[in-house]
């Protein structure tokens, strides 16, 4: 414990300047995120275009100007969202495995995506965002309202329960509608792999207000988090209220998931290993953990469709292609770790 | 035990009345004589043989237009989608023929079983090895469908007046008569339609053409090898590019980002059918940046590409006029 | 059973015979029964389709009793492989669902929900997309994913016994992980017909071949009985566990042995009817109810799972206008039965 404590203290110091650090290797990404691509353009005509601000018609300024900036802004956006609210739920239902993912979000926004195609015909991405997004705080709200019955409140094994048996009820409306709906099905395909592709600027500017705004709320929960980490008698003797807090994280987590799966569909493994890293990298304090995830989030998902985009070139591999594939052994890698002992 | 018998009959009535009405002038007139052996070389190279000609035939959806298109009409047909929607017979009489399958994979084999049939009619596929609808993957139920009667069909292969062709040859050993002015007129119409089309292109030398599937995260642009029509388009004259690297794993597209939408520049764009509508060119510009900078997409040089489904001479010669009419509304220096 | 083993050996042996006595006629009574809805229903999935069948000539068919080609063709040649395949496939989940249950001594740890069925899943449709593998190769490869699954659970979540609930928690995580994989190696093989994505997303009965469904038949004429000794012999050896401590290995062999079944038995199911949820996870606790004192009954949970999927699949195919693959079904009814579970169990303040 003493060790503990003092080893901290000793980090705390390195902290802010490693945030700076952290917020650098992203500025580099991100720029990295904008200069490489499926399609080479060299690094002066990219400059040229970025100075200009404003498109002149060519390709390779489209490229830019159109596709990567919106794409990169977005990527780190979701990237944020996304380590974020892994952490905070990760935090709150003090289990290290918890992720989005498992709280019914994709099933939700799936669900609800294709329900508006059959009953409302709705059709396009631009549309269709608003229907998961409401699809997946549908989820998040009620895995919640179901585990949190109860005088004990939402425990962890009630959470991921309410989330497996939301994600089966979800994904069999999903299959029933898809199985008899052509159209549901092929706009469904948009959302059955994580991407950041086709996603511009109407897309960006949709969820862009409610990400930001739900990430500095977020950022304000580290105090909460670290008193729920002690457990909830000694979180309640501390004064903290242990069930109010809860249900505003997940208010938070809701809008920063939904928001990030409605934009660019189910990207898993963000939410789930980067509140680790950030973990490894800072220490337990929520704190700072969070920052930190909200930095080291887009870093992870930047360089994972960077690495899609020239990989696949001519094409390229979706964003959640790529995750799936690092995302294997990094699963293995936290739960080989002994982390779950704290469960 | 009653039930069973007394349903069977019914069905069998039914499907004899529709038969019947089958038969009527209006759809070629060529009533087949159930009379002497029958054989025929299937797709799959093996040799099918009865000892009466068929008569109450099973068939897949574009064989089965393919078959009507000269008069043989199908008791049951087998589609991989709706009926309503399938280009092949979206636009037939249908009536008094069971719908035995809407959804790929699914047969309704008992249904099926209860039309009696003698012959089952579907494409041979040669890199399967398997007809179509028995192919792997499908409901083991379907499958079934093999056991009630000999499967017959043309082999798919490099193009689609070969298939035109091979299901006039079933057609006729199953008693059409080809030659009957108002059967053959399909077929003369198509050998005109040919004729314009290759006017057509000869009258635009050096015009490139590109056939395309735009979707929102990628642009496909397809490979003519494993598009028959596009080779049948191909040996017109029409120069249709050929992508120089197509998906390994998947090889019937070249998958481009949309960073790289502009890679090649067709002086004209073959829409794939399936996704194409008048409005379809304006939509995808205005949704995705990169869309107009194939100078044709922005000069709205598109037409329909009529994508993996045609089997008959008459939907072809259709086809081909709009092509024609979209070669030659083209500009040859549109693209590089 | 602390209670008897405290009292003194006469009285143990008094009670016990008692007990035994009333508890096996109860379970001959519900297995009896069981059995009968199960083989009634089995019959009734082969009377309706296309074409309506009367119960006397399925049943004259199936055993040979009577000379019509036609009724032959559709109850042998066609509906017969399927309800085969749906009694078959909820034997084996009903059968394996209660085993897990009961080793872990978690209600929620059944193969489902521990990521064993995902994992035989993830496998068998890497196997058929990316190495093209077919018929009977695809439950071996069924069985590798569900033991590496079974394996990576254990590895992951023994700390000296699955007692609580790190156990679940660790399987929903495999779980989520397990089904995007499969997610993502549908989408990498343009595997787009819809139908056949289907199967290995939701789980459906009657798409798998002969091969698949004779391995799974075979399987159960083994695994049951041997699955039904190996629990007597392990009750017969936890009743004296405290004096038995030098029995302890054979405990554990003859829990693994029992584990060992049920893995197998769950991957030969997802072999023939892809990944299927809620089967295994509520046909023990229901014949539990059934039971009564006497619960914990191998065969009368695989009863009641064939039971449960006989139901589903008729309700799937026939019921609703399109048919549907089985798994809606049991999606559709399983995850409102588990949230209002997690709910009521909640209220009473008993949930974990």
């Amino acid at each position: 414990m003493k060790t503990t404590s003092t080893r901290t203290a000793r980090r705390a110091s390195a902290l802010g300047p490693g945030l700076v650090v952290l917020g650098a290797v992203l500025a580099l990404v991100a720029f990295l995120s904008i200069t490489q691509g499926s399609r080479s353009i060299g690094l002066g005509e990219v400059l040229a275009a970025l100075g200009s601000m404003h498109g002149d018609g060519t390709i390779t300024s489209t490229v830019t100007l159109d596709l990567r900036v919106p794409r990169t802004l977005l990527g780190v956006l979701v990237g944020a969202a996304l380590g974020v609210a892994g952490a905070v739920l990760q935090g709150v239902t003090r289990n290290p495995l918890a992720d989005a993912g498992i709280m019914g979000v994709n099933a939700g926004a799936a669900a609800f995506v294709v329900l508006a195609v059959t009953v409302l015909g709705v059709r396009g991405v631009g549309v269709s965002v608003w229907f998961a997004f409401a699809g997946a705080i549908v989820a998040i709200v009620l895995v919640y309202a179901v585990a949190s019955m109860g005088r004990e409140g939402a425990t962890p094994v009630k959470l991921a329960l309410a989330g497996a048996a939301a994600t089966a009820g979800f994904g069999s409306v999903t299959t029933g509608i898809v199985m008899t709906n052509i159209d549901a099905l092929n706009e469904l395909r948009f959302w059955q792999v994580g991407s950041l592709a086709g996603r511009y600027a109407p897309v960006l500017l949709g969820v862009a207000p409610f990400l930001v705004v739900a990430l500095v709320v977020a950022l304000g929960f580290g105090r909460a988090l670290n008193g729920l980490a002690l457990g909830e008698d000694t979180a309640r003797g501390l004064g903290l209220r242990v069930a109010r807090t809860r249900a505003a994280a997940f208010v938070v987590v809701a809008v920063l998931a939904g928001a990030a799966t409605a934009a660019c569909g189910p990207i898993v493994f963000v939410g789930l290993v980067v509140p680790h890293v950030a973990r490894f990298l800072c220490g337990p304090d929520y704190r700072w953990v969070l920052p930190y995830s909200m930095l080291l989030g887009p870093v992870v998902l930047l360089l994972a469709d960077v690495l899609g985009r020239v990989a696949g070139a001519p094409g390229e591999l979706q964003v959640g292609v790529v995750l799936g594939v690092l995302g294997a052994p990094a699963f293995i890698g936290i739960v080989r770790r002994g982390r779950l002992s704290e469960v | 035990m009653r039930v069973w018998r007394s349903v069977l009959a019914v069905a069998a009535l039914g499907v004899a009345l529709a038969g019947c009405g089958a038969e009527a002038p209006s759809s070629g007139g060529a009533a087949p004589e159930a009379s002497g052996p029958w054989s025929f070389t299937s797709g799959s190279g093996e040799v099918v043989t009865a000892e009466r000609v068929p008569t109450r035939i099973i068939a897949h959806a574009g064989e089965a237009a393919a078959l009507m298109s000269f008069g043989i009409r199908p008791v049951g047909i087998y589609a991989d989608e709706a009926v309503t929607t399938d280009p092949n017979l979206k636009d037939l009489d249908l009536s008094g023929i069971e719908i035995l399958g809407e959804e790929w994979g699914k047969i309704d084999v008992e249904k099926a079983a209860s039309l009696r049939p003698d012959l089952i009619v579907g494409d041979w596929w040669p890199a399967e090895k398997a007809y179509s609808g028995l192919e792997e993957g499908v409901d083991e139920k379907s499958k079934k469908l093999a056991e009630l009667a000999p499967v017959v069909g043309v082999s798919q292969g490099k193009s689609i007046v070969e298939l035109a062709e091979g299901y006039e040859d079933l057609a006729e050993s199953l008693g059409a008569k080809v030659d009957d002015p108002r059967i053959a007129a399909n077929k003369q119409r198509f050998e005109e339609s040919v004729a314009r089309f290759k006017e057509a292109v000869a009258a635009k030398p050096g015009l490139t053409v590109l056939a395309m599937s735009p979707a929102d995260d990628m642009v496909y642009v397809a490979n003519p090898e494993y598009a028959p029509e596009l080779l049948d388009l191909q040996s017109w004259g029409l120069q249709v590019i050929n992508p120089d690297s197509p998906d390994p794993g998947f090889p019937y597209w070249e998958n481009l980002s949309w960073e790289n939408a502009d890679k090649y520049q067709p002086d004209l764009i073959l829409w794939d059918g399936r996704s194409f509508t008048p409005t379809a060119n304006a939509e995808w510009g205005a949704k995705q940046p990169t869309w107009f900078q194939i100078s044709a997409a922005g000069a709205g040089a598109v037409a329909a590409w009529p994508a993996y489904w045609l089997h008959t001479y008459g939907h072809f010669a259709t086809e081909l006029d709009k092509l024609s009419e979209a070669v030659t509304a083209a500009n040859a220096d549109i693209g590089t | 059973m602390s209670v008897i083993t405290a009292a003194g050996p006469a009285a143990v042996d008094g009670a016990l015979r008692a007990g035994r006595r009333r508890r096996t006629t109860r379970a001959a009574l519900v297995i009896g029964g069981l059995a009968a809805v199960a083989a009634g229903l089995f019959v009734v999935t082969m009377m309706v389709g296309s074409f309506a069948l009367t119960a006397v000539e399925v049943v004259g068919s199936l055993l040979g009793l009577r000379d019509d080609p036609s009724v032959d063709f559709i109850v042998l040649g066609l509906r017969l492989p399927t309800a085969t395949a749906a009694l078959a496939v909820g034997l084996a989940l009903g059968a394996s669902g209660t085993i897990f249950q009961q080793l872990l001594r978690n209600p929620l740890a059944s193969p489902d929900f521990v990521g064993i069925t995902s994992g035989a899943g993830l496998a068998a449709v890497s196997g058929i997309v990316f190495l093209q593998v077919g018929g009977i190769v695809i439950s071996g490869f069924a069985l590798g994913g569900a033991l590496l699954a079974a394996v990576l659970m254990y590895a992951l979540a023994w700390r000296g016994g699955v007692s609580g609930y790190r156990f679940i928690l660790i399987g929903i995580g495999v779980l989520v992980f397990f089904d995007g994989l499969i997610g993502y190696v549908i989408s990498r093989a343009q595997l787009t017909e819809a139908r056949q994505a289907m199967h290995w997303l939701t789980g459906s009965i009657g798409q798998a071949g002969p091969d698949e469904l004779r391995l799974l038949l075979g399987a159960l004429v083994v695994m049951l009985p041997l699955a039904v000794l190996l629990q007597r012999q392990l009750r017969a050896l936890e009743l004296g566990d405290d004096a038995a401590a030098a029995l302890g290995s054979r405990t554990e062999l003859s829990r693994a042995g029992l584990l060992a079944t049920a893995v197998v038995l769950v991957a030969l199911a997802v072999a023939v009817a892809g990944p299927l949820l809620f089967v295994a996870f509520v046909a023990g606790p229901v014949a539990d109810r059934l039971l009564g004192p006497a619960t914990g009954g191998i065969l009368a949970a695989a009863l009641v799972g064939a039971s449960l999927l006989l139901t589903a699949d008729l309700a799937a195919v026939h019921l609703m206008p399109t048919p549907l693959p089985t798994g809606v079904v049991t999606g559709a009814v399983g995850a409102p039965y588990l949230l209002w579970l997690l709910a009521t169990t909640n209220r009473r303040g008993a949930g974990g």
